[in-house]
């Protein structure tokens, strides 16, 4: 079967300490003194940056319907993958291939504005997330009802109680259906009861067979969810498997890791 | 050429985004949309009293508080679209680092939401031609070429000064006081005429001269300045093709230290 998403060399950089820059004391005139270069204005000084590698050197390929957990430290990277991914970051060298429609939900709510009505909100927030108006429009119903907000639907949701705003964030991205769907610690959202509905609604999605990445702490999330794991150790692709193998070597690095 | 592409895939979203901040606006306010045509009328009052009554400078025939308003109506939509969609992707930033959609997305709904301010206080304008019984001319045709010359150097200026916030915050602080520079530099409160002969050539490199000058020209059935116009009109169309451009580099890495 042909690759639907294939990753090939991929390493992103950050620049750091810009910032720290400017004001630094140095010698020079009045004007340098007071930190106003043209230059450093510009964003052209070429100052004692320096190079952190977020991403190094990542290949993997993806076929159709397979659902993707990826699993490391805080700060491994994980992260900066999906964004990259999704589009939102570029690569600062390699190649990344998409052959589908992809959504991704990094957040819930993004764009959610308090002064808007429920109603308004799902519109907007489905917008953002890349949904057509009609296809909103279809899923309205069923949407409101998975929040279980009906009552409150031409209420503000600053109104809302905070159990009640994720709800209805979780569900409108729940709704939003791509060939390919990246998922990043939204599961945990609500009380328990939401989440056991939330956690089948994503069960169903996986049954639909899209192809899925997910990123979780919850390992257990991920062992129930994936059949497949990467693991990310500072940037790089340390391990690729399936999900129990990988989960288990995770562990059992976090756990020497502790010990040490 | 791709990303302009892009754009017009996520115009659905553009429309959202613009039907979004018109509105949470009003939310909460008593008089609603009726700011919209109250800020420049206000704003129209203070001038008269300051530059048409106690400065008397010449209005070229029109009544100075309509001479105002109309000029008021372009720098009002002009100054406010740069002023927010400047520092758009700033406001946006939870939303640009969380989703994908072209960025410059932002700075084009910002702008259209001010471009309708724009178009309701058309409506205060006709209102008060009427009051002041000046007719309608032929030249109002030309007014909708203006409009959109206008939404195209604010854009353009809006697109520059974003890219140029997001990797320095400096340009937020300048932001202002430029505006305030550019509108005494513009026949905004004067006619250009007030400008001495030499200097004609160098004020009229200045695009919203001619947008202000030609807006009063449409409306008023005043003669067109087409030599400043037609320089207007290049300047405003090398700006916005030298912003777009600008504004796609900056993109490579605007994610990363916003």
């Amino acid at each position: 079967m042909r690759p639907i998403v294939q990753v090939r060399n991929l390493s992103k950089s950050y620049r750091l300490s810009q910032a720290a820059q400017v004001g630094r004391p140095s010698s020079g005139g009045f004007a340098r003194r007071l930190g106003l270069s043209v230059e450093r204005l510009r964003g052209l000084r070429p100052g004692p940056d320096k190079t952190i590698w977020a991403l190094r050197d990542v290949s993997f390929e993806v076929l159709p319907g397979e659902v993707v957990g990826i699993v490391g430290r805080n700060g491994a990277g994980k992260s900066t993958l999906l964004k990259i991914l999704s589009r939102i970051v570029r690569p600062t060298a390699g190649e990344v291939d998409i052959y589908g429609r992809l959504g991704s939900l990094l957040e819930i709510g993004t764009g959610f504005h308090p002064d808007l009505t429920g109603r308004e909100n799902v519109y907007l927030n489905g917008a953002i997330l890349g949904m057509r108006r009609g296809e909103i429009g279809r899923k309205f119903d069923e949407i409101v009802a998975f929040a279980e907000v009906e009552e409150f639907l031409d209420v503000p949701i600053k109104h809302y109680s905070s159990g009640m705003q994720v709800r209805l964030a979780f569900a409108v991205a729940a709704h939003f259906e791509p060939e390919i769907l990246i998922l990043d610690e939204v599961l945990a959202v609500g009380d328990a009861a939401f989440q056991q509905k939330s956690f089948r609604k994503m069960q169903d999605v996986i049954r639909e067979g899209r192809t899925i990445f997910f990123v979780s702490h919850d390992s257990s999330a991920v062992l129930r969810l994936c059949e497949r794991a990467l693991l990310i150790e500072s940037g790089r692709l340390k391990d690729d498997g399936p999900a129990e193998t990988i989960v288990k070597r995770y562990l059992a690095g976090v756990a020497a890791a502790a010990r040490a | 050429m791709s990303e302009l592409r892009e754009v017009w895939a996520h115009r659905e979203l553009l429309y959202f985004l613009i039907w979004r901040d018109l509105k949470v606006r009003y939310k909460q306010t008593a008089l609603g949309p009726a700011w919209v045509v109250l800020q420049p009328l206000l704003m129209a009052f203070v001038f008269t009293v300051f530059m048409g009554w106690l400065a008397r400078v010449p209005s070229g025939g029109v009544p100075y508080p309509l001479f105002a308003y109309a000029g008021l109506l372009p720098w009002t939509f002009f100054s406010s679209a740069v002023s927010t969609a400047g520092n758009g992707l700033i406001v946006n930033g939870p939303m640009v680092t969380k989703v994908f959609f072209p960025r410059m997305l932002i700075i084009l709904a910002l702008t259209g939401v001010r471009l309708t301010d724009l178009l309701v206080s058309f409506v205060a304008l006709l209102a008060l031609m009427g009051w002041y019984g000046v007719g309608v001319r032929w030249g109002i045709l030309l007014l909708p070429v203006l409009v959109l010359q206008v939404t195209l150097l604010a854009v353009g200026v809006a697109l520059w000064f974003s890219a140029r916030i997001v990797s320095r915050r400096d340009y937020a602080t300048l932001l202002p006081v430029l505006l305030q520079v550019w509108m005494f530099a513009s026949p905004v409160i004067y006619p250009a005429g007030l400008v001495p002969e030499k200097w004609h050539l160098l004020y009229s490199l200045n695009p919203l001269a001619g947008v202000v000058e030609g807006f009063r020209s449409a409306l008023f059935g005043l003669p067109f300045d087409w030599a400043g116009m037609v320089t207007s009109g290049v300047v405003t169309v090398l700006l916005v093709a030298y912003s777009v451009r600008a504004f796609l580099r900056a993109d490579e890495n605007l994610v990363d230290i916003i």
